[in-house]
């Protein structure tokens, strides 16, 4: 149950890369009710629709710390590493990026190329 | 990260439970974000446990640490990354509390003195753990909503989502047509609502669809645990004030119109499957159609397969039309005619061979490994289980395939097998009726055999007798038949007749509302005062023969008056959502002190029977249902059943399902029933027909036992809960020898079927889900109470009594010669319909003897007419058409009184020895003083009957309850007295047989013009009825139901010789009287002791006394010439004198 009968519209998070849209209901590094956590980027926060718990938090996505481009977190449009990357901008500077990740991603897109062959 | 790792030999061990504890008092505290205890918090724990072995198999494998930046020589950009990677600095949160900062700063400054306490470097390593699993978990949900999304753009009705909504904007009528698989009604419901648009409800024509769409949409939506989203069928809702988007069953819906005509509170209605063209979506329809003119902001949409759409769209003015293709795979067709010596003659059973031709040829044809199960259409049970009994033999045999019948008597545990999983090179065959076509889906058929059959119920109104008769399917079964083959990839579909047959198929299905007795619609069409039933604009009109049958019917069960509004009992029996028949009998059962007897018997005979047909041939469940068997008639049964399981409900809870299993009962069907039960019950007393008893302090009990069963409830709940969440898991796999005790009778399921996928694992658990809800709905021990009493035998005489009131015109009469036949072979006669037998369930099938008639000494009225005083009638519940026609649910009543008691005509010769009932049963009485006896005493107890039962009525109406003026409770333990007595002990010898059609056509004198009235006046007799000449009969109309005289055999009304000596036992008359003379004066005369009104009777004394008053009439006497105030009888007595002197 919800507590409010006349909820406000619902603000919209859409994923500039893929598409992907779900209403958020906070935008920050705080989301209420966290406690102890704290989000080290200014996320699109909603409730984490799969908990039955109320408190539950579930992080949409955020902005690309370089191009600014509005992501969501799946790892098909965006990397976390100390910052958001999208997708876009770690191809264009992926040298930067440690080798752990490179090897991964790298790894990545030669799955998708046999699953889609 | 700490390359030093715990070298010092401290005792710290993370798989000791203290130590884990200890870290929860940092981590995990009551104020943190998971808490201990939790289920987050157990899977924690483990996670911990996994990312350790992780770790450490990661440092055994020396990291490599290599600097894998080229010192950024091509880019411009310095992202300001560090130098050396850390999984940690890829996870976006973090958590710091003091706590945590102090123990981690701890080692700085002091140094470690108690070694069970955690040093830094633990709650360093907890942290990190706890890093990774929160960006886990958050992982995880993510991944589950952009799976969502993924597929929710797969489905083809994604692409016209705009286009739906812009629609729904523009026209007050939509219709979306799209074939299975397309998405449109789990999508667009949720298009509307992200569009802005609220109170949504959409209908389904099964329960089971509303309970598991709403759980679909609320998770697609995200509102799984939320009420945004909700259901509401018949005994169960999840509605709450938020809640924005509702599924309810089309009758619901008829139900809410019913209270709210113009249905304020929706904004937007969707009705799914129309297509599927029930009776209750038909009548919806046009209710919808008439609805629209009021309520210009309404939006409706319609929403079929890709069936008559034209239909619909013309029917609410060209409505736009959105058509979306389905996703199915392409299937490839065979046609396979059966070859001609593989036809069945009628009376023969199924050839299997065409059947097993094509499971061997899917072996040869199709490697093992490739899976696909097959799915197979039949008419009815009896070919099921013919050619189930077939292909076993050839399954046990290859030991590639699992054979499962689908047909709605089955239990639900054994409906739900075909959701498991056969073993790997195994495929299953679900050999199905037309259940599968619509109401069941399942998933991974990839071939269909279609017999092309099906069962279908009709109604034949001459007969008033449901038939099951076997039909060629319509082109849109036979294609929605093969569309089973192509849901989850490329199939086949071996159809079993020529093209040629299927051009010449009817293109769809016959509708219900032209295949059904309407006599519940029309009921419902007067209730929201629709006007003329026949004037009425359905989609697809239904005869108006059709119509004309029910309004008859409901006039003769006292619905409708003579001009077709609505009675009083009408109105309430229009509020029940079950059979006039049944409703009835709740009201009759309100009125005696029979209530709770009647309410189960209701409900029993509401759902389908709880006894499995397939643990019939069974001696064990034989012989554990033994005891629960009445010889006075299948409801009886059914109550005992009821009870015995309340009993056992009570003593052992859930145990009860051990109980059912050993008795072959289906115990879904109890908790219905229970459930039902109680629906009937608010419904009475909100009618005040029941008085309601929470008003009395409600259970005082003591403080202790209310807590006590608070606190149980919040297990319940919590219980209910923790069941939800874990639903629809697993499916388990089949075993090879998972086979059927083969279930053999003819039948289809031709109606809503109703199995309930969400129980499917129920029966597997230990917890009994069924139990949890029925102790969150009832109060086992108060239902013991109420239900717990065996009834006496009074009691059990009244209440069959009710029975047959309630289920009259519905009788049966024993054939004459059924003495010298076999068991099996017991025939019985309707009005309409000869020759009928006993459904082989009825208890009367397997112990006829109870329906014997013991000859009484000197029979002389021939060799056909056996006197008695025993004879009996059946009345039953059903009158259905298979193979033969079959009597179900029946009960027997004694055969004169029940008669004289409901019957609604009745026609006596002179001396009344002769009657005739309904125009088909004729009674001989040897008797001619007790004929008049029992005669006048059944119409004596009729009217007093009737008056109460009018009264009670009345009370109903009355707005206030309490306001009205009720029915005294004196007069009405006094009339189930007397019609105890009635029933129990009248002892008149007589005949009785169905008369022949010749003695039909010659039966009355006819109208008699020179009839001259009889001096009497009968309107006291019968208080309202006025006395005259039957018109048409002949003879005179004493009451509504009562011709006198009319018989062709009757001598002359006022013929002398009629007249016999009677003396008054109440008063000293002793003169000879003519029968209505002698009547007349017995409803008259009362013994001096009821007279005296007592005080609780005073109400009903000044009816009694007005009704004195109006005993007496002025009376010219010629010979006096004086007019005098005298009763009718004083005016006899005062005749006599003249005639003596």
């Amino acid at each position: 149950m919800d507590q409010t009968t006349n909820d406000p519209p619902d603000q919209m998070f859409t994923c500039q890369l893929c598409g992907l849209s779900s209403p958020f209901t906070y935008y920050g590094q705080k989301p209420p009710k966290t406690r102890a956590i704290v989000l080290l980027e200014d996320c699109y926060v909603t409730k984490d629709p799969f908990s039955p718990d109320k408190e539950k938090f579930l992080v949409l996505g955020s902005t690309c710390s370089l191009c600014s481009t509005c992501v969501c977190v799946s790892p098909e449009c965006s990397l976390y590493y100390t910052k958001r990357f999208c997708m876009q901008c770690v191809n264009k500077h992926l040298e930067q990026f440690p080798l752990q990740i490179q090897t991964e991603l790298a790894k990545k897109k030669q799955s998708t190329k046999t699953a889609v062959s | 990260m700490d390359q030093h790792r715990r070298t010092d030999s401290r005792s710290w061990d993370w798989d000791n439970q203290h130590c884990r504890a200890q870290m929860d008092q940092i981590f995990f505290r009551e104020q943190d974000y998971i808490r201990a205890g939790s289920s987050e918090h157990r899977e924690f724990w483990s996670f911990f446990d996994r990312f350790q072995r992780f770790r450490m198999k990661k440092e055994m494998c020396g990291s490599r640490r290599e600097d894998c930046r080229d010192a950024g020589t091509k880019s411009k950009l310095d992202l300001g990354l560090p130098a050396e990677y850390d999984a940690r600095y890829r996870i976006n949160v973090s958590v710091c509390s003091r706590d945590m900062e102090e123990r981690l700063g701890r080692a700085d400054h002091r140094h470690r003195q108690r070694s069970s306490e955690p040093g830094p470097e633990e709650v360093a390593d907890c942290r990190l753990a706890l890093l990774h699993f929160l960006d886990f978990s958050q992982k995880q949900s993510f991944g589950k909503l952009s799976k969502l999304r993924r597929e929710q753009k797969c489905l083809p009705i994604f692409q016209y989502k705009d286009r739906i909504v812009e629609l729904v904007r523009r026209h007050p009528v939509v219709v979306v047509a799209g074939d299975t698989g397309c998405g449109k009604s789990t999508q667009v419901p949720q298009y509307l609502l992200s569009a802005g648009f609220n109170h949504i409800a959409c209908t389904q024509p099964r329960r089971i669809a509303c309970i598991s769409l709403a759980k679909r949409v609320s998770f697609e939506s995200l509102n799984q645990y939320g009420s945004k989203v909700g259901y509401q069928i018949r005994f169960e809702t999840s509605r709450t004030a938020i809640t924005k988007l509702i599924f309810l069953t089309e009758g619901l819906l008829l139900r809410q119109i019913q209270l709210e005509k113009t249905l304020e509170q929706y904004q937007v209605l969707i009705v799914d499957e129309v297509h599927e063209r029930h009776l209750h979506c038909d009548f919806l329809l046009g209710v919808l159609r008439s609805l629209l003119a009021d309520r210009p902001d309404l939006r409706l949409i319609l929403m079929s397969a890709t069936i008559n759409i034209k239909l619909f769209s013309n029917y609410f003015g060209s409505a736009p039309v959105l058509q979306v293709p389905g996703r199915l795979f392409p299937i490839q067709v065979i046609y396979q005619p059966i070859p001609s010596e593989e036809q069945p003659s009628r009376s023969e059973k199924l050839d299997p061979r065409p059947y097993l031709r094509i499971l061997q040829g899917i072996d040869q044809r199709y490697p093992p490994e490739e899976r696909g199960d097959l799915l197979l259409f039949l008419s009815g049970m009896a070919e099921i289980s013919t050619i189930q009994e077939a292909c076993q033999v050839y399954a046990t045999h290859t030991r590639r395939w699992i054979i499962l019948p689908l047909h709605s008597t089955l239990s639900i545990a054994q409906q739900d097998k075909v959701f498991d999983i056969s073993p790997v090179g195994v495929r299953k065959c679900i050999i199905s009726t037309n259940i599968a076509e619509t109401s069941v889906t399942i998933d991974g058929v990839r071939f269909v055999v279609d017999s092309g059959k099906v069962k279908e119920m009709s109604f034949d109104p001459k007969a008033k007798m449901q038939r099951l008769q076997e039909f060629w399917i319509s082109r849109a079964s036979s294609e929605q038949r093969k569309g089973r083959a192509g849901r989850t990839g490329p199939g086949v579909c071996y159809r079993l007749y020529a093209e040629s047959d299927y051009d010449a198929f009817a293109s769809y299905p016959v509708p219900e509302i032209h295949r059904v007795a309407l006599d519940s619609l029309i009921l419902q069409m007067k209730s929201m005062n629709l006007g003329d039933p026949l004037s009425f604009v359905f989609i697809d009109p239904p005869p108006a023969a059709s119509i004309q049958t029910a309004v008859t019917y409901l006039r003769q069960q006292g619905a409708l008056d003579a001009r077709g509004e609505l009675t009083s009992i009408g109105r309430l029996l229009a509020q029940l959502p079950v059979d006039v028949v049944i409703g009835k009998m709740l009201v009759l059962g309100s009125l005696f002190n029979l209530l709770e007897p009647v309410l189960t018997v209701a409900a029993a005979l509401s759902v389908q029977s709880p006894f499995l047909r397939s643990s019939q041939q069974n001696p064990d469940c034989a012989t554990a249902r033994q005891p629960l068997q009445s010889s006075h008639g299948d409801p009886f049964t059914l109550l005992n059943t009821f009870n015995a399981w309340v009993e056992v409900k009570k003593e052992r809870g859930s145990g009860s399902r051990k109980w059912c299993r050993r008795r072959g009962l289906e115990e879904q069907r109890l908790y219905e029933m229970v459930n039902l039960r109680r629906q009937f019950k608010e419904l009475l007393k909100s009618h005040s027909l029941v008085e309601s008893e929470d008003s009395g302090a409600p259970s005082a009990g003591d403080r202790g036992q209310r807590r006590e069963r608070l606190t149980e409830r919040r297990r319940l709940h919590q219980m209910k809960r923790q069941h939800e969440l874990q639903e629809g898991s697993k499916r388990k796999v089949l075993r090879m020898e998972e086979n059927q005790d083969g279930a053999s009778s003819s039948g289809s399921d031709t109606e809503g079927t109703r199995r309930k996928r969400k129980d499917k694992d129920q029966s597997r658990q230990s917890m009994d889900i069924q139990e949890v809800k029925f102790k969150l709905r009832h109060n086992v021990s108060e239902l013991q109470e109420a239900v717990g009493q065996e009834l006496t035998s009074r009691q059990q005489a009244l209440l069959k009594l009710l029975l047959c009131r309630g289920l009259y015109p519905q009788l049966a009469l024993p054939d004459t010669h059924n003495s010298t036949r076999k068991d099996s072979e017991q025939v019985f006669h309707t009005k309409n319909k000869q020759g009928v037998v006993i459904h082989p369930t009825s208890v009367f099938a397997s112990d006829p003897e109870v329906l014997q008639v013991f000859e009484d000494d000197g029979g002389e009225m021939g060799p056909e007419k056996k006197l008695s005083s025993k004879h009996q009638l059946l009345s039953f519940v059903t009158l259905l058409e298979t193979n033969r026609p079959y009597l179900s649910n029946c009960v027997r009543v004694p055969a004169l009184q029940a008669l004289l008691l409901v019957c609604d005509s009745l026609d006596t010769n002179a001396d009344c020895t002769r009657l005739v009932v309904d125009g088909w049963l004729e009674l001989q009485l040897k008797e001619q003083n007790e004929a008049l006896k029992t005669l006048s005493t059944a119409l004596g107890l009729r009217a007093e009957w009737e008056r109460l039962l009018l009264a009670q009525l009345r009370q109903s109406e009355v707005e206030e309850p309490g306001q009205g003026q009720g029915v005294s409770r004196r007069a009405l333990e006094k009339l189930s007295e007397e019609l105890v007595r009635f029933l129990l002990y009248t002892e008149i010898s007589y005949s009785l047989q169905r008369l022949a059609a010749m003695q039909t056509l010659n039966l009355y004198v006819g109208p008699q013009p020179d009839l001259e009235l009889p001096a009497l006046d009968l309107s006291v007799l019968f208080p309202g009825a006025e006395v005259k000449a039957d018109p048409v009969k002949g003879g005179l109309r004493v009451t509504s139901f009562f011709t006198y005289n009319c018989l062709t055999d009757s001598k002359d009304l006022y013929s002398e010789c009629l007249r016999t000596f009677f003396s008054c036992p109440h008063c000293d008359l002793y003169m000879p009287l003519t029968p209505l003379e002698r009547m007349h004066h017995e409803a008259s005369c009362r013994p001096a002791s009821e007279l005296q009104p007592t005080e609780e009777d005073a109400e009903r004394g000044k009816t009694k006394s007005s009704a004195a008053s109006s005993l007496t009439r002025v009376y010219h006497c010629d010979v006096c010439n004086e007019d005098l105030t005298l009763t009718s009888t004083e005016i006899l007595k005062h005749k006599r004198q003249h005639m003596a002197v």
